[in-house]
């Protein structure tokens, strides 16, 4: 036999369906917008270590090291290996205002953390240095994202293939991504996953 | 030897190009010893090359190296989070009302920490979930995934029937504040209830700044959570303080970022005054002991009955009631 349900029951439950129902009406409108995963990523054409006709910075800016909230920055430099030049003496990897040592090459590098290795493609001719070309990979293991190969590998002297990513297999996802808050371009935007994957093409000032 | 970086009037030594072959190297040095001088003259330096040699031109069977580009946390295992979450909501349940075990409760609060602190990172948790659904409710343009939805939903629609099982085995922040209390003071009834408020006034702020426009929108709960740091193992000094001093705190006061400041158990606590069923200090079979109400840190046993909207899943009344420990007492 039931108990007899009493008014302050039936009073409790209608109130506990009532919002059941919000809850659920809630998520059905919140789901039903939901279009696709958005995450942080920079735009290379603002950031300033990566836009092309920016010389207003000489230092390279170090804030998406600084000011990610992961251990090692979320943000690494990127190279692009189908723009890049692959060039003998690359601004990106050799320090090209220090000494030169006795193979002809800048004796100092430019990263700090020696995140990138360079590789003879095929064999080089020691007699012509202008034709021989390199592979300049990024360890991403040791990047972090300082910038300062971005900001020598544009114009005038690179050709501009390395850029800051967000590493998705670092970045938690932040609400308000911490870097977006203290970048002065603006250059840490929220953008649909497919096109954070892409490459990033038109490099140009937007203003 | 070291270059002269000060061009103006600097005079350029070439010793030092006897090892360079390349023309182009000293042109380029030469353009970078005027670059700062030079703004307004035009660029005589031209690149290595000016466009990227590209697997036909290079040829030798040169094959160009993968970008490393690694994705997102997949969808399926965010799916899985929101599993997790629920799995351990129901198992929280199980062992506080059913089996009313304090040991398999902290255990799973351990389990909890462990996953959604240490190894998610305290991201995504309900708590800072509320902000995300203000902004998609207000802003036609801002949406979030369906898992961000049933992270905020599920412990609400948990605690209408069953009270705050969230808080007691689930939450990672509750846990890390569970594992730390060691010698609990009572608060003065009056001081909880008024610091009490101070949550609804946090969570009115948070709504507040995120359902702002996009540019000055702001996530003061994410921001301002006292835990992330340690989970991540890094942060900025003042949170890590602000942190370490909660922790000091609750190892005397029961879980003060819970009962004070955590907006989301503002809401939670809501939901279970309509809860069907809670902890109960079960009134046929009590000693009159009190106990238990020495025992609850939260203050939520007040005369002999556990207040729902203030429980927050310990079973520390059940570990402490003679009742549970040695059945067979008789009442006199």
């Amino acid at each position: 036999m039931s108990e007899p349900v009493t008014r302050r029951d039936l009073l409790n439950n209608v109130a506990r369906g009532s919002v059941l129902a919000a809850l659920g009406g809630g998520a059905i409108f919140l789901v039903q917008k939901a279009h696709g995963q958005v995450v942080w990523q920079v735009d290379a054409s603002r950031c300033t270590n990566s836009r092309l006709g920016d010389s207003t910075n000489v230092e390279a800016c170090k804030l998406c090291t600084t000011e990610c909230v992961v251990a090692l920055s979320a943000v690494r430099a990127v190279n692009e290996h189908s723009k890049c030049g692959r060039c003998n003496i690359c601004p990106a990897y050799f320090n090209i205002t220090s000494a030169v040592d006795e193979k002809g090459l800048p004796s100092e590098k430019q990263c700090p953390r020696d995140a990138i290795t360079r590789k003879p493609i095929g064999k080089a001719d020691p007699e012509d240095p202008a034709n021989n070309f390199y592979d300049y990979v990024i360890d991403e293991d040791k990047c972090d994202g300082c910038g300062k190969c971005v900001m020598k590998c544009k114009e005038p002297l690179g050709l501009g293939s390395i850029v800051l990513r967000v590493r998705y297999d670092r970045c938690v996802n932040c609400n308000k991504c911490a870097i977006s808050r203290s970048c002065p371009k603006d250059a840490m935007i929220q953008v649909p996953v497919e096109e954070a994957l892409r490459p990033p093409e038109i490099r140009h000032n937007p203003e | 030897m070291k270059l002269n970086t000060h061009p103006r009037g600097a005079d350029h030594r070439f010793s030092w190009s006897a090892g360079l072959r390349s023309g182009r190297l000293i042109a380029l040095l030469l353009f970078l010893l005027f670059a700062p001088g030079i703004r307004a003259q035009s660029i005589t330096y031209s690149r290595p090359v000016e466009t990227a040699p590209q697997e036909n031109t290079i040829g030798g069977g040169y094959r160009t190296p993968a970008v490393q580009k690694p994705k997102p946390r997949d969808y399926w295992l965010q799916v899985a989070d929101v599993f997790v979450l629920g799995t351990a909501m129901g198992m929280s349940v199980w062992l506080v009302l059913k089996r009313r075990n304090r040991k398999w409760a902290v255990a799973l609060s351990i389990g909890s920490l462990a996953y959604f602190g240490f190894y998610r990172e305290g991201c995504i948790c309900p708590i800072g979930s509320i902000q995300n659904i203000a902004v998609a409710l207000t802003d036609p343009k801002y949406s979030i995934p369906m898992v961000v939805t049933l992270t905020f939903v599920l412990p609400l629609a948990v605690a209408l029937f069953f009270g705050r099982a969230f808080c007691g085995g689930v939450c990672a922040l509750g846990a890390m504040q569970e594992l730390v209390l060691l010698k609990p003071v009572q608060v003065p009834p009056r001081l909880d209830r008024a610091l009490g408020l101070l949550k609804y006034v946090y969570l009115a702020l948070a709504i507040t700044l995120a359902i702002k426009p996009a540019l000055a929108r702001d996530f003061l709960i994410c921001r301002f959570d006292p835990f992330v740091g340690f989970f991540r193992r890094t942060g900025s000094p003042q949170m890590l303080m602000l942190g370490g001093g909660f922790l000091l705190l609750g190892m005397f006061v029961g879980r003060p970022y819970c009962r004070y400041l955590c907006p989301y158990g503002g809401l939670l606590a809501w939901c279970t005054r309509l809860s069907r069923r809670g902890v109960t200090i079960t009134p046929d079979k009590e000693l009159d002991c009190g106990l238990c109400t020495n025992a609850c840190p939260y203050g939520a046993i007040e005369r002999m009955r556990a207040v729902r909207k203030d429980c927050l899943y310990c079973a520390r009344c059940y570990a402490s009631c003679p009742r549970t420990r040695a059945p067979l007492v008789t009442l006199s």
